[in-house]
C-alpha cells in the first residue's frame, strides 16, 4: 500500500509539471498547518511558516549555508513576474509589502490588490505559479480610502488552507492545493473607510486582523474569525467605549472616541505561555489636531496585550499620549526573555515610530527601559526612567505641548522641524532579532519634516459636515527635505546601539536576520543588501532595478538555502520627489529568489 | 533670495472666487470630449494630482499635505499653468516641467537660486499634457461648485461603488 501511494504521488508530481488539472495540484509532501507546528517553527528551519518567522516576531532564519563566508557567491537564481500594480482609487499603481510564506517547497505571496499566488519553488531553478486567486477588489472603492498605498502584507496557513485578506475588507479561506475558495467573510467596511492590509495572525483556529483607516475617522478594532466556520468569534475595539478603561482619556465630552482612530495594520506577536498577543495600535484620529481630542487618546499610539481566546485587553501601554505627530505604533513587538540588570525579565520590545526603543515587561505592561535609536529626535527631551513617559508630558493638561515648534496647533498651524519625521523612526517595516547574538536590527527612516494642523470638523453623525470616507486627519504632513535611512543593531537589554549604518534612502523593507551572521534589507533604489550581523558592514548586494518595500525571508529546499523578496514599490511621492536619481524609476511586480 | 522665494510661494495663493461663473452646457464635440478625457487621465493616474487634491479637485489634507481646492482657485489659466509647470517652492506642490529651474522660466529662478527649497519633482509632463490637464480642470473643476454624483460617475465610471455615498 505504501508503494502504491508513493507511485500515485509520484505520478501526480510528474503530472504537475505539465498540467494544471486539480488532481495535479494536490501537494505531495505538504502537511496540514497546525498549532503544534506554529509553536515549533524552529523544528522546520527549511520553512518560513509564520509572518514574522515565529510567533515571537524575530524574523530570524536558522539556516546558515549562506553566511559571512559564502554570501559573496549569492546570486539570483530565478524570478517570477506577478501582477497587482493596476491603479485604483487615489493610487497610480500598486505596491508590494508582503512577507512570503514557504512550506515544503511551496511559496505563498500576495500583491497589493490581494491576489494570492501559490508558487512551486521546489526545483530551485524557477518559480512555477500553480494557482492564483484574485479577490476582484472594487479598486476605486477600496483604494480611495487606503491611507498609504495599495497594500497587502501576506497570508497565513491553517490546516490545508491559505488564509488571505483583501483591501476591501474581506477574509478568504482558500484550498492550499488548488486555490479554490472555501469561504469569504466581510470583516472591514470601506463604506466607513475601513480597509485590511495586514497578514492574519492565526492562533489555533482563530484568524486575527484589524483595519487601517486612521486618517478617515474609523474607530479601530481587533477581530477574530473562527476558521472552521468563517464567523466572528470576538471583536475588541482599540479605542475603548463608554465605561471601558481608557475611555476617560477622551475628554472632549462629545463622544469623539467614536471616530478616534487606533487602526491596526501589522501582524501582532504572540506569547503561547500566557496565550497573549501584543498588538501595536495606530494614531488617534484626527492625526494632527490634538485640540479636537483633549486627553491622552488611549489606546492610540500604544501597544495592547490581549487574550487570544476571548479578545479581552489585559493591559495597555501608550507611547505618545495625546499624540500630535501621527506617531502610529502598529509595528511589531518582538518577544524575548533576557536578563536586565541581572534580573530575568520577560520582555516585549518595540522600535517605536516616535524614535525611541522600548522594552516593556510583557506580563504587566510596565516600562523596563527606553532609549533613542534615531539619529535626531527633537519632540521631547527624553523618557521618564520610571514610566517611560515623554519627559515633557504634562499630567495637568489635556492637550500636550511637547517641544516647542515640533508640532502644529490651531494657534500656530505649521510646525517647525519635527524629528523623527511623522513617517518615523521605524514605520511598519519589521525589525529582526538574532537570538544568538542577542541583537535587534532596526531598519528606519531618518530625518525631519513638518506637520500642519487644520482644525478638524465633526462627522455628520456628531452634528458636523464630514461624511464617511472623507478625510479626518486634522491637517497634513510637509516634507521638503530628503529623508535618509539607517540600520541599527541594538542590545535590547540596555537600548545601547552596538552598530549603526547610514543608508542613502529611508528604509521601507524591514529586515531579515540569519544564523549565517547576516542581516538582509531591501532599499528604495532596488538594492538588496546583506550585512555582517555584528558590524553591519555591507558584505553583498544585488540591484534588482526597481524599489524594494517588502521584507526578505529565507528558506531551503533539498538542502539549499534561498533568500526571497518581493520587488516593486510605490514610494511616497514626497520622498521620491526629493531624490533626483530615483525620479525615473519604473515600477514592477516581481518575486526574486537568490541562492548560492 | 528668501524674499524672492516667498514671493513665488505667495504669488499663487489660491483665493476663493467670489462666485462661480455661470457656464453654458453646450455639448462637446468628439474631439473636445477626447481631449478632456486625456486630461482627466493625467490628473487621475499619470501625474496623480488627485492623490493630494482629491478626485474632484476640492483639496484635501493628510499624507498629500494640506492641498488647496482647485475648484475655488482664483488663478487665471496662465497662472494655473505656471503652477503645474513650476510647482510651488516651500509649499509641497511639485513641478511637472522637466526643465523647470534649469533656466529662469519659473518665477525667474533657477535650481541654484532655490537650493534646498526646490519643490519636489512630479511626473514630468509634456507641453501638450500640461495643456490637457489644465483644460480638463478648467472644464470640470475650476470655478465649479460642489461636485455632484454625476461628476463622480464621470470621473470613476459606473462599475464601482465609489459614487454611491453621493447618490441622493
Amino acid at each position: 500500500m505504501k508503494n502504491l501511494a508513493y507511485a500515485g504521488a509520484l505520478a501526480c508530481s510528474l503530472f504537475a509539471t505539465t498540467s494544471l488539472t486539480p488532481i495535479a495540484l494536490t501537494p505531495v509532501a505538504a502537511g496540514d498547518m497546525t498549532q503544534e507546528r506554529a509553536l515549533n517553527v524552529a523544528k522546520e528551519p527549511q520553512n518560513w511558516l509564520l509572518h514574522h518567522g515565529n510567533y515571537e516576531g524575530h524574523r530570524f532564519s536558522q539556516l546558515k549555508l549562506i553566511n559571512t563566508d559564502t554570501v559573496k557567491n549569492l546570486k539570483p537564481v530565478f524570478s517570477v513576474a506577478l501582477g497587482g500594480f493596476e491603479s485604483g482609487g487615489r493610487y497610480k499603481h500598486g505596491n508590494l509589502e508582503g512577507t512570503p510564506i514557504v512550506e515544503d517547497g511551496m511559496m505563498y505571496v500576495t500583491d497589493g490588490w490581494g491576489s494570492v499566488y501559490a508558487i512551486d519553488v521546489s526545483s530551485g531553478k524557477k518559480g512555477q505559479i500553480k494557482w492564483k486567486f484574485d479577490p476582484a477588489v472594487d479598486r476605486p472603492w477600496a483604494g480611495d480610502v487606503a491611507c498609504c498605498g495599495v497594500n497587502n502584507r501576506g497570508v497565513a496557513l491553517w490546516k490545508d488552507k491559505v488564509i488571505s485578506i483583501s483591501l476591501d475588507g474581506r477574509m478568504f479561506s482558500l484550498n492550499k492545493a488548488t486555490g479554490e475558495m472555501d469561504w469569504e467573510r466581510k470583516i472591514a467596511d470601506p463604506a466607513i473607510a475601513e480597509t485590511l492590509t495586514l497578514a492574519p495572525l492565526v492562533i489555533r483556529d482563530l484568524a486575527i486582523v484589524g483595519p487601517a483607516g486612521g486618517e478617515f475617522g474609523i474607530r479601530g478594532w481587533i477581530d477574530a474569525t473562527d476558521l472552521n466556520t468563517g464567523k466572528q468569534v470576538w471583536r475588541t475595539y482599540t479605542i475603548p467605549g463608554a465605561g471601558e478603561p481608557g475611555n476617560e482619556t477622551w475628554k472632549d465630552g462629545k463622544e469623539r472616541w467614536k471616530h478616534g482612530g487606533g487602526s491596526v495594520w501589522e501582524t501582532a506577536t504572540y506569547d503561547a505561555e500566557s496565550d497573549t498577543f501584543y498588538q501595536g495600535v495606530g494614531n488617534a484620529g484626527p492625526d494632527w489636531d490634538p485640540e479636537y481630542r483633549p486627553g491622552d487618546s488611549k489606546w492610540a499610539a500604544s501597544v495592547i496585550a490581549l487574550s487570544a481566546s476571548d479578545g479581552k485587553i489585559k493591559w495597555g501601554y501608550q507611547y505618545t499620549p495625546n499624540d500630535p505627530y501621527d506617531y502610529d505604533e502598529i509595528s511589531e513587538h518582538p518577544i524575548i526573555n533576557a536578563k536586565v540588570n541581572g534580573e530575568d525579565r520577560k520582555l516585549l520590545l518595540h522600535a517605536a515610530r516616535n524614535g525611541f526603543f522600548y522594552a516593556l515587561d510583557r506580563t504587566n505592561g510596565s516600562f523596563v527601559l527606553g532609549k533613542q535609536y534615531v539619529d535626531e529626535l527633537n519632540w521631547t527631551t527624553g523618557l521618564d526612567p520610571k514610566t517611560g513617559r515623554p519627559l515633557n508630558y504634562n499630567p495637568n493638561t489635556d492637550v500636550q505641548e511637547y517641544s516647542p515648534g515640533s508640532h502644529g496647533s490651531r494657534a500656530k498651524p505649521l510646525s517647525e522641524r519635527l524629528c523623527p519625521s511623522h513617517f518615523g523612526g521605524k514605520n511598519w517595516q519589521p525589525s529582526a532579532f538574532n537570538p544568538e547574538l542577542k541583537l535587534l536590527y532596526i531598519p528606519s527612516v531618518e530625518g525631519c519634516n513638518q506637520v500642519e494642523t487644520v482644525e478638524q470638523k465633526d462627522f455628520a453623525d456628531q452634528g458636523g459636515t464630514i461624511k464617511p470616507r472623507e478625510r479626518f486627519s486634522g491637517g497634513g504632513q510637509k516634507t521638503t527635505r530628503p529623508l535618509y535611512g539607517s540600520l541599527k543593531a541594538v542590545d535590547p537589554t540596555t537600548g545601547e546601539i552596538k552598530a549603526r549604518l547610514k543608508l542613502d534612502y529611508p528604509n521601507w523593507s524591514g529586515a531579515l536576520a540569519t544564523a549565517g551572521n547576516l542581516v538582509f534589507i531591501g532599499h528604495a533604489d532596488g538594492t538588496l543588501s546583506a550585512h555582517d550581523a555584528k558590524s553591519l558592514q555591507e558584505v553583498w548586494s544585488f540591484n534588482v532595478g526597481t524599489g524594494i518595500n517588502a521584507p526578505p525571508i529565507s528558506y531551503s529546499v533539498n538542502g539549499k538555502q534561498y533568500i526571497a523578496v518581493l520587488v516593486g514599490s510605490r514610494q511616497s511621492p514626497f520622498v521620491q520627489g526629493l531624490v533626483p536619481e530615483l525620479k525615473n524609476t519604473s515600477t514592477a511586480s516581481m518575486l526574486y529568489v537568490f541562492g548560492l | 533670495m528668501a524674499s524672492k522665494i516667498a514671493i513665488a510661494a505667495t504669488l499663487v495663493v489660491l483665493a476663493p472666487l467670489a462666485c462661480a461663473p455661470a457656464r453654458a452646457q453646450a455639448p462637446l464635440s468628439p474631439e473636445e470630449a477626447r481631449a478632456i478625457e486625456f486630461g482627466k487621465e493625467i490628473y487621475k493616474v499619470k501625474a496623480n494630482c488627485q492623490y493630494c487634491h482629491k478626485w474632484d479637485g476640492s483639496g484635501d489634507t493628510g499624507y498629500g499635505g494640506v492641498a488647496l481646492s482647485l475648484r475655488k482657485t482664483a488663478l487665471t489659466r496662465e497662472q494655473f499653468t505656471e503652477v503645474v509647470k513650476c510647482g510651488r517652492p516651500l509649499k509641497g506642490m511639485p513641478y511637472h516641467d522637466q526643465y523647470a529651474y534649469t533656466d529662469k522660466r519659473c518665477y525667474g529662478m533657477t535650481r541654484d537660486d532655490l537650493g534646498k527649497d526646490m519643490p519636489p519633482m512630479g511626473e514630468y509632463l509634456s507641453k501638450r499634457e500640461i495643456e490637457a490637464v489644465v483644460n480638463y480642470l478648467f472644464a470640470k473643476d475650476v470655478g465649479h461648485g460642489e461636485s455632484t454624483y454625476q461628476d463622480c460617475v464621470d470621473f470613476w465610471g459606473s462599475e464601482t461603488r465609489q459614487c454611491e455615498p453621493m447618490k441622493k
